[in-house]
């Protein structure tokens, strides 16, 4: 039964649109989501798989299952600069999802599996609007699936490691300078791994350190799809179907958390995420044929990002909690090398949860998520294309949780 | 405990939909009136494209394009335009009335086919291309566009130009007009001036021998100076504001950048040894006449030998005023190329000196330019107008090319995106990126906003 279920996720699962800083997306627990997206420091039963494995050994029950996914509503609205010429993206809603389950095999040893989206990105921009040239449309994704193990050192400390498995689809068209229909359309599939690394701390009964370190992965398509639509004339130069390499780097992500039990209703979660962007330098396209003519090397400059998050959750009764939370996401772009495939603004974020118990053993999990890029003039002075974004989403999500 | 659940659901419906609003940029007309926009010029402000004046040439023209973009700040009423009938238009080569080009594939005269640019319809008979271009339609005026293919500054202020030259004779509101006549017609508030181009280009174009270069010195109608102050004038009468743009370099675009200066290229020494024994004659000559001109072949790519009339040879050796072209020196687009493959052209004979602009010709065209650019620069100021340094910007296009949008402009034949199969006019991204400047200067000068036009709407040239 949840085998098929994974299953059904797996090719249900959209392309995640952009929601955040480049093109992560933090959404893998909807308590998380809910108060922050903090989660570095909470015991979160098996969701800590993702947010921190080292919490996993400290993981109040025996046994702790938990799914759930959001709807990434996304809007993204564009003015050239100079001119009042506007394009917005028709994003598809897009459904990251997460699956994990963990077990205790012992007094000190938990194990768990995991199986989260944390990168996605999709834009669909009209296929004849001005950035055309630039990009028409993106989609990627990535499906990381973890097998945890996580080891109580005592009452009070715990580590926990993850091993990641990455499965990548990237798709993306963008047209040529040969007239209305010619364009290029690339896709293709990674498989890469990388690990997860956490320590959890409770040194007092009300306060709780985590330290988690989530490597980069980096996404390798290797003899990828290229199709090239492009007049005849010229096909002997730039063949109709060819193959491409290019590697898209998911960042590694090194988070402090600190949680505080203020009063016996009150959980306050304070977080800031080191996201190492910085290792997206250049993205660098390779052909097999007629690779002189088409191979690329695009420069993207992204820098390395801080964000600091805020989460609150409060108990009001046996049945249900409420949370809120708040974070600020700066823009890892340049903005000189901000391209329109990947609109990433500084993002003011604020999230809305509830859970209700209807048994003591079930939570179903609701979260809320808003975002703003905030306003900015952005070019990518490669081809000089300059204009002025925003951005906005709403994400709803709904998880379940279950545990014995 | 329900309340709180429906709050937050009808919060989620409620801000779903929301589409970020942005405006950024508000038109404004700034110091300037646009209420009446009138352009004049040569055929680069007819939208003259392809060998030709062709329909959809003149509808994305930078004039008809700057013109669309006025409407934002106050331009009111059509812009017209004397357009052509047809969509394939007509154009003058030679003395011959043709139709536009397109790309195409030619067979030479090798048998070998070769995509290039070739006419849209090469049956078009000279009395049907001479209907189209000789029907009168003044009287449907008058226009907007006022551009006249091949005008230099002083045929503007020409009484009767329009018999002379048919391109004006089919729109001219009256048969005797001069086309700065036809200003008053309009009244226009503010006019963009971009002339003077053929006022060298005609004399580059035919390899310095079948036109001369317009002198600065001379009254109206004669010299440069005089013309261009004079045509000014004639759009003060009514305009408060206006644009002017001087002359890039004629000698970048393709025109004249596109066929190499070394085309002959030898592969067996048997070759070599019989052009050089064949030339033996001709540097016995030169030597004899204390000439340092010599004419020598090897393997590989070779120079051509071209006519060169400047050449001194005493009496009855007039055969022999020829030379190997340098590199610095250019061969016209218009070289017919199977005289290169099967004619001996370069060879065994002298390319034709109206094929050839040579280093001297090539310094007249560059002085006359720059003399050009002075009074236009001149003249912007004393009328406080706004200038575009077309100049600067042919200068980027051909020393590793201008970028907008994702699409490189350069001087290359075909591929630039800049320049249309005839190697000297836009194609319709051209004309886009040339409204752009335009409209960049005006904003500057007129502390207006005219929004600019995106290029990536505008074709460059299309091929098969």
């Amino acid at each position: 039964m949840i085998k098929s279920f994974i299953f059904s996720l797996l090719f249900a699962v959209a392309g995640m649109s952009v929601i955040a800083g480049g093109y992560q997306v933090r959404l893998q627990g909807n308590k998380s989501t809910g108060m922050g997206l903090t989660g570095t420091a909470l015991n979160l039963g098996s969701s800590s798989i993702f947010y921190n494995p080292g919490a996993l050994s400290l993981m109040k029950e025996k046994m702790d299952f938990s799914v759930g996914a959001s709807g990434i509503i996304s809007r993204i609205t564009f003015e050239k600069s100079g001119s009042q010429y506007q394009a917005e993206t028709e994003n598809p809603m897009s459904t990251p999802f997460y699956l994990y389950g963990a077990g205790k095999i012992s007094d000190k040893w938990t194990v768990g599996l995991g199986v989260y989206t944390p990168y996605g990105s999709s834009a669909k921009w009209n296929d004849d609007w001005a950035g055309s040239l630039l990009i028409q449309n993106i989609s990627l994704k990535a499906i990381f699936i973890q097998p945890t193990v996580a080891y109580k050192i005592n009452d009070k400390l715990g580590i926990g490691a993850g091993f990641v498995y990455a499965y990548g689809t990237v798709k993306l068209a963008k047209s040529l300078n040969y007239g209305s229909g010619t364009g290029a359309e690339l896709e293709g599939t990674s498989s890469n791994m990388g690990f997860n690394l956490g320590v959890f701390y409770t040194p007092t009964e009300k306060l709780s350190v985590g330290v988690n370190y989530r490597s980069k992965v980096l996404a390798e398509v290797k003899g990828g799809d290229a199709t090239f639509s492009v007049p005849q004339s010229i096909q002997s130069l730039v063949p109709t179907n060819n193959k491409f390499d290019a590697t898209l780097p998911m960042p590694g992500n090194l988070d402090f958390g600190l949680s505080y039990q203020a009063s016996e209703k009150l959980l306050v979660s304070l977080e800031l995420n080191w996201v190492m962007w910085s290792v997206y330098d250049t993205l660098t396209f390779e052909f097999e044929e007629s690779g002189s003519r088409l191979n690329s090397s695009n420069p993207r400059l992204y820098k390395d990002t801080f964000i600091p998050r805020l989460g609150f959750e409060y108990k009001l009764n046996d049945m249900v909690t409420l949370r809120a939370g708040g974070y600020y996401d700066p823009s890892p772009t340049d903005e000189n090398y901000f391209n329109p495939e990947t609109v990433s603004l500084n993002t003011i974020a604020f999230t809305l949860g509830l859970s209700v118990k209807p048994t003591e053993k079930l939570s179903i999990d609701l979260s809320y998520l808003q975002l703003t890029g905030l306003k900015a003039e952005k070019s990518y002075s490669p081809e000089n294309f300059a204009g002025t974004y925003k951005s906005a989403a709403y994400i709803p999500g709904i998880g379940v949780s279950y545990h014995f | 405990m329900k309340i709180k659940i429906s709050i937050i659901a009808l919060a989620l419906t409620g801000m779903w939909a929301c589409q970020p609003e942005l405006n950024e940029f508000v038109p404004t007309k700034g110091n300037a009136d646009f209420t009446t926009y009138m352009s004049a010029g040569n055929s680069l402000t007819a939208g003259y494209s392809d060998g030709a004046l062709y329909k959809s040439g003149q509808q994305n023209s930078y004039a008809a394009i700057i013109a669309m973009q006025m409407e934002a700040v106050g331009r009111t009423g059509d812009f017209k335009v004397p357009f052509m009938e047809t969509e394939d238009g007509v154009g003058l080569r030679g003395a011959n009335l043709v139709t536009k080009m397109e790309m195409g594939y030619s067979v030479d005269c090798k048998g070998v086919a070769s995509l290039s640019p070739v006419f849209a319809n090469p049956n078009a008979s000279q009395q049907e291309l001479a209907v189209l271009i000789g029907t009168p339609i003044g009287e449907a005026g008058p226009y907007h566009n006022v551009a006249v293919p091949g005008a230099k500054v002083g045929h503007l202020l020409a009484p009767g130009y329009g018999t002379l030259n048919p391109f004006y004779g089919r729109f001219a509101s009256a048969a005797g007009n001069a086309v700065v006549n036809e200003f008053a017609n309009i009244n226009p508030t503010f006019f963009s001036l971009w002339i003077g181009n053929n006022d060298v280009l005609g004399y580059a174009t035919s390899g310095g021998i079948g036109d001369i270069i317009t002198p600065i010195e001379g009254t109206p109608g004669i010299g440069f100076a005089a013309s261009y102050e004079a045509v000014v004038q004639y759009f003060e009468a009514s305009a408060t504001g206006g644009i002017v743009a001087n002359i890039p370099d004629i000698t970048s675009i393709p025109f004249f950048t596109t066929v190499p200066y070394n085309p002959i290229v030898l592969t067996e020494q048997a070759q070599v040894d019989a052009l050089n024994a064949g030339y033996a004659a001709y540097n016995g000559a030169m030597e004899l006449f204390q000439s340092p001109l010599r004419i020598t072949w090897a393997l590989g790519q070779n120079p051509m030998v071209i006519a060169d009339a400047s050449i001194q040879v005493p009496p009855g050796y007039e055969a022999l005023k020829m030379r190997q072209i340098t590199a610095e020196e250019l061969v016209l687009l218009s070289i017919p190329q199977d005289s290169i493959k099967c004619g001996g052209w370069g060879s065994l004979k002298p390319v034709p000196d109206q094929f050839i602009l040579t280093s001297q010709e090539k310094t007249n065209v560059a002085n006359a330019v720059a003399s050009y650019n002075e009074v236009i620069a001149g003249v912007a100021e004393a009328h406080d107008l706004a200038l575009v340094d077309a100049n600067k910007y042919m200068k980027l296009a051909s020393n590793g090319g201008l970028k907008m949008d994702g699409v490189m402009f350069t001087n290359a034949f075909v591929t630039g995106n800049l320049f249309s199969t005839d190697g000297v006019h836009l194609t319709p991204q051209g004309n886009a990126v040339v409204a752009n400047f335009f409209i960049d200067a005006i904003n500057e000068k007129y502390n207006s906003k005219i929004p600019k036009v995106p290029v990536s709407e505008y074709n460059a040239v299309l091929l098969p």
